[in-house]
């Protein structure tokens, strides 16, 4: 592979390992030597049960964990040399990161587009536009800790996004969320992926993946077991259902297991 | 703004909304410090008044002289005491005890002197007061009544005198009169500069605690600590910020609190104690905000450090409280009676700036031990700051339970992470014995427990616990033949400089008390221990136990994660400050690190071991013998001729080192992470 260009907006994971230790367990591999690369306009998925390195992995590309082995580079900057160049390039949302319950919509938006290098002189500007585009206006001063859970769902949506990453990174996140607000997910990440972003999904989810992903790996026990666009899946398995595809891909990995 | 600037705004904003934090940290002490004087206050004053106007109960032993006495104490009690109002009143009993037991009587009386009045000779009566000091009755009852006797008994000695024909007026005999120099701002600087220090150390533990407790833990708990990580923020700039908010906090805390008190003494609703001005000039109250700046952050800092370690509130809360009696433990020596900042409490961080506070308060300025005692606290905050720092990197702060290797498998790998914990344990544990048991356990004493149950102790424990290699850990290596010229070379070069360096600092820097001279000399004298047992205790044991110690473990330990040139002046530093005197600290860590550069020289410690007798032995025999003493002194081409000498045996060691290359340059371990 050749070196990353700075500031492609890819997403590239090479030979990725993650093992951290267990009093109990001993080595523990979380993520067990991954490769793979994602693109603007793509929506990446990574498709596994719990345990299975989905979270390890996206943490790993946002920098809150170190590599064991391996490397990834985002945007072109490596997560371990460069990892506030990777974080300014990156939105990051999970079902663990919450909103600062004390403060309003627009001041959350304002923050986190300011503590992300956006140009001072035109975050103004940029909240005015989140605002607008996610609907949340109508309580842009209403304090975080007042809204309800929808309401706060497009706010986390509008500040992963309020910097304006060219890399977007959602773990889970339609963990918890109800039918129509799921929808409202789907329809957000489809319009950010239209407009040129690279974007990493992960979920347990099998109709989410097939519906949101462009690209589906599916993984377990810290491994890549395929990965592939819904039909190149179909295809090599000869079945249909996404759900069929996965369990046919971990009968597999388990025989050839030794 | 900047990033930074944007994260800093947004850490105070939400200190500042806030509510119950507000309300507890900042309005709560507005009411309850000026309400607490207030009702301090009144109850001294009633408590005042009620002893003053007290009706007390006197009850007088049945003895043969019984009425000798009930005589005597009814004159005394005619005399005016301390409290004029009180009122003294017999009591008939039979059994005075059992009644100064349950409180009706609050004093027995009891004859002690002569067995009868005599009627020849001098009048010699004597009394014992029986008071219970655990009731306030009872105990101003007998210094009432001690007061009027002695009244009476001055009284009778005037008479004495009279008759004998000596002057009436014993003021005639001595004049005295102890007259108060000190203006009444500098008396109110002492009393306020004691209470000054408890009082800020509290606002800032309590308000700070709360505001640390939410920034850190709260946010772990709330979930929003991982988006605030990964923003384009760095960890440090995330601990300034948020470490700032704390101070700016408790700053806010402490001008609001002490406004407060000032608005209420202006006002007249406190009142200062009578005749206690408090003017401070601008300069001090300056100075004082300045020296309590590092105070401010080293509480911020340690809570933010705690608040990081903890998995949440609760856990914060239970950790908080050792947290808080170390701080108060710390801020102790500063209230000692006779405590001066010109000493090693300079050192200590809090304790020092405690003592500079009262010294500034009284209008002293001693420029070298504030800078001192500013620089001790500021550095310990800087490390408890770039603790946090590093605290807040850890991946156990997102990935739960997330370990690695070397925490849970221990052995060498983690022993660099470790080895500063278990110098600090061993350096409380020595200034422990030491202070507490120095006198007890004598020269001989000492040594056994410093070196042999101390140093030479926890060097095994270290190997056993981490697993080294004994060999490479305490550098148990032939060293290059070259080396030992060097020692020869060395030594008494080296003790000559150190010599020279005591007198600079001595000279410039800080003044050696002549006392201490005298002591340390009489400790290398001391007449009723020969000669070789000094040798022994003083210069034989010390070379093998504390080279293995600090030159060994130690250095080991820091080679793993330091550059040879930091280890080695790290190393030295260490092995000055557990010479526990200020006044020894910069000569010992001068041998500590010429020590440690010869074994990163020769990779071996066995020169290192034999300078350090050399060096010990030339310290004893010279002084005992009586070819020297105190007041020798030493002509400057000696310091110079020694200058160059220990010149020219580091370049024997230098040259040793380049001739042999299967010396390790360092160690293999702890570099390859």
């Amino acid at each position: 592979m050749t070196a990353p260009a700075a500031n492609d907006g890819r997403v590239r994971v090479e030979g990725l390992v993650k093992r951290f230790w267990d009093e109990g367990r001993g080595e523990i591999r979380a993520v067990d030597g991954i490769d793979f690369e994602c693109v603007p306009g793509e929506v990446f998925g990574l498709l596994g049960a719990n345990g299975a390195g989905k979270t390890t992995t996206l943490r790993v590309l946002a920098t809150t964990l170190q590599p064991s082995a391996g490397r990834a580079t985002v945007n072109g900057h490596d997560v371990v040399r460069s990892p506030e160049s990777v974080r300014r390039s990156i939105g990051f949302h999970s079902a663990s990161t919450a909103l600062y319950p004390r403060l309003t919509a627009k001041e959350t938006l304002e923050f986190f587009a300011r503590v992300n290098g956006y140009p001072a002189d035109r975050v103004p500007g940029r909240v005015d536009e989140l605002l607008d585009r996610f609907d949340i206006r109508p309580y842009a001063d209403a304090r975080i800790d007042t809204l309800s859970s929808g309401m706060k769902q497009k706010v986390s949506l509008a500040r992963t996004v309020a910097h304006d990453p060219p890399v977007l990174i959602f773990d889970e996140p339609s963990v918890g969320l109800d039918v129509v607000n799921a929808l409202e997910l789907r329809r957000i990440v489809a319009e950010l992926r239209d407009a040129g972003k690279t974007i990493l999904f992960s979920t347990h989810v099998m109709p989410e993946a097939e519906k949101v992903c462009d690209r589906i790996a599916i993984m377990h026990g810290g491994h890549i077991l395929s990965v592939g666009t819904l039909e190149q899946h179909r295809s090599r398995t000869g079945l249909h259902y996404l759900e069929d595809i996965f369990l046919a891909d971990l009968t597999g990995a388990d025989v050839a297991a030794p | 703004m900047t990033p930074f600037g944007a994260l800093l705004r947004h850490e105070l904003r939400l200190l500042a909304r806030d509510t119950r934090m507000i309300l507890i940290a900042i309005v709560l002490p507005l009411i309850l410090f000026p309400g607490l004087i207030l009702v301090l206050r009144a109850v001294e004053r009633d408590e005042t008044e009620r002893l003053d106007r007290g009706e007390y109960q006197y009850a007088v032993r049945d003895t043969a002289q019984a009425r000798d006495l009930a005589e005597l104490l009814e004159r005394a009690l005619t005399l005016p005491g301390d409290r004029p109002g009180a009122r003294f009143d017999r009591a008939r009993t039979a059994t005075p005890d059992s009644a100064l037991a349950s409180g009706t009587v609050h004093i027995v009386a009891e004859w002690s002197g002569a067995d009868t009045v005599q009627t020849e000779g001098p009048y010699r009566p004597g009394v014992t007061l029986r008071y219970r000091a655990d009731s306030d009755l009872s105990r101003a009852a007998a210094t009432e009544l001690e007061a009027r006797l002695l009244a009476l008994g001055r009284q009778e000695r005037d008479s004495v005198f009279r008759a004998a024909g000596f002057p009436a007026d014993p003021g005639r005999v001595l004049e005295l009169e102890a007259t108060n120099v000190a203006t009444p701002a500098r008396e109110g600087g002492a009393r306020l500069g004691l209470l000054l220090m408890p009082f800020v150390l509290l606002l800032l533990l309590t308000g700070g605690s709360i505001a640390a407790v939410d920034t850190l833990s709260g946010e772990k708990e709330r979930g929003t600590l991982e988006t605030l990580l990964t923003t384009g923020l760095t960890r440090a700039e995330i601990i300034r910020a948020k470490l700032l908010a704390i101070v700016a906090l408790g700053l806010v805390l402490v001008t609001v609190n002490a406004a407060n008190l000032v608005t209420y003494l202006v006002i007249g609703v406190l009142e200062l104690p009578a005749g206690l001005a408090l003017s401070v000039a601008p300069i001090d109250a300056l100075l004082v905000l300045l020296l309590l700046v590092p105070l401010a952050v080293l509480v911020a800092g340690a809570l933010l450090l705690l608040s990081g370690r903890v998995d949440g509130y609760k856990d914060f809360q239970i950790a908080f409280f050792p947290v808080m009696l170390a701080f108060v433990a710390l801020a102790a020596p500063a209230a000692l009676p006779g405590m001066e900042l010109r000493s090693a409490i300079a050192l200590v961080p809090v304790a020092g700036l405690g003592v500079a506070v009262r010294e500034v308060m009284v209008g002293e300025r001693d420029w070298l031990f504030l800078a001192l005692a500013w620089l001790s606290s500021g550095g310990a905050a800087y490390l408890l700051t770039v603790l946090a720092e590093r605290g807040l990197s850890t991946e156990r702060l997102i990935g739960g339970a997330m370990l690695s290797e070397r925490d849970v498998r221990g052995g060498p790998a983690l022993f660099p992470y470790r080895v500063a914990r278990w110098f600090a344990v061993l350096w409380a544990l020595f200034f422990t014995v030491s202070l507490w048991f120095g006198d007890a356990l004598g020269v001989r004493g000492q040594v056994v427990v410093n070196l042999i149950v101390l140093f030479s102790g926890a060097t095994w424990l270290m190997i056993r616990w981490y697993r080294l290699d004994a060999r490479q850990a305490l550098s148990l290596r032939a060293p290059p033949r070259r080396a030992w010229l060097a020692v020869a070379l060395g030594a008494p070069a080296g003790y000559v400089t150190a010599i020279g360096l005591a007198g600079l600092v001595d000279a410039y820097l800080l003044p050696v008390p002549q006392s201490m001279l005298e002591a340390f000399g009489e400790a290398m004298l001391i007449e009723t221990i020969p000669v070789w047992q000094l040798l022994l205790f003083l210069a034989v044991l010390p070379a093998i136990a504390e080279e293995v110690a600090f030159r060994g473990v130690l250095l080991h330990g820091l080679r793993a994660r330091m550059r040879p040139v930091a280890a080695t002046l790290v190393a030295g530093a260490v092995f000055g400050l557990f010479h526990v005197s200020l006044f020894r600290l910069v000569p010992t860590a001068y041998l500590g690190v010429i020590l440690a550069t010869t074994v990163v020289l020769t990779g071996s410690i066995y020169p290192a071991m034999l300078w350090h007798f050399l060096n010990n032995a030339m310290a004893i025999v010279p002084t005992r013998m009586g070819w020297i003493d105190v007041s020798t002194e030493i002509p400057w081409w000696v310091y110079a001729a020694a200058a160059v000498a220990l010149a020219a045996s580091f370049a024997v060691l230098l040259s040793a080192r380049s001739a042999s290359p299967r010396e390790e340059r360092a160690s293999p371990q702890g570099r390859t992470t």
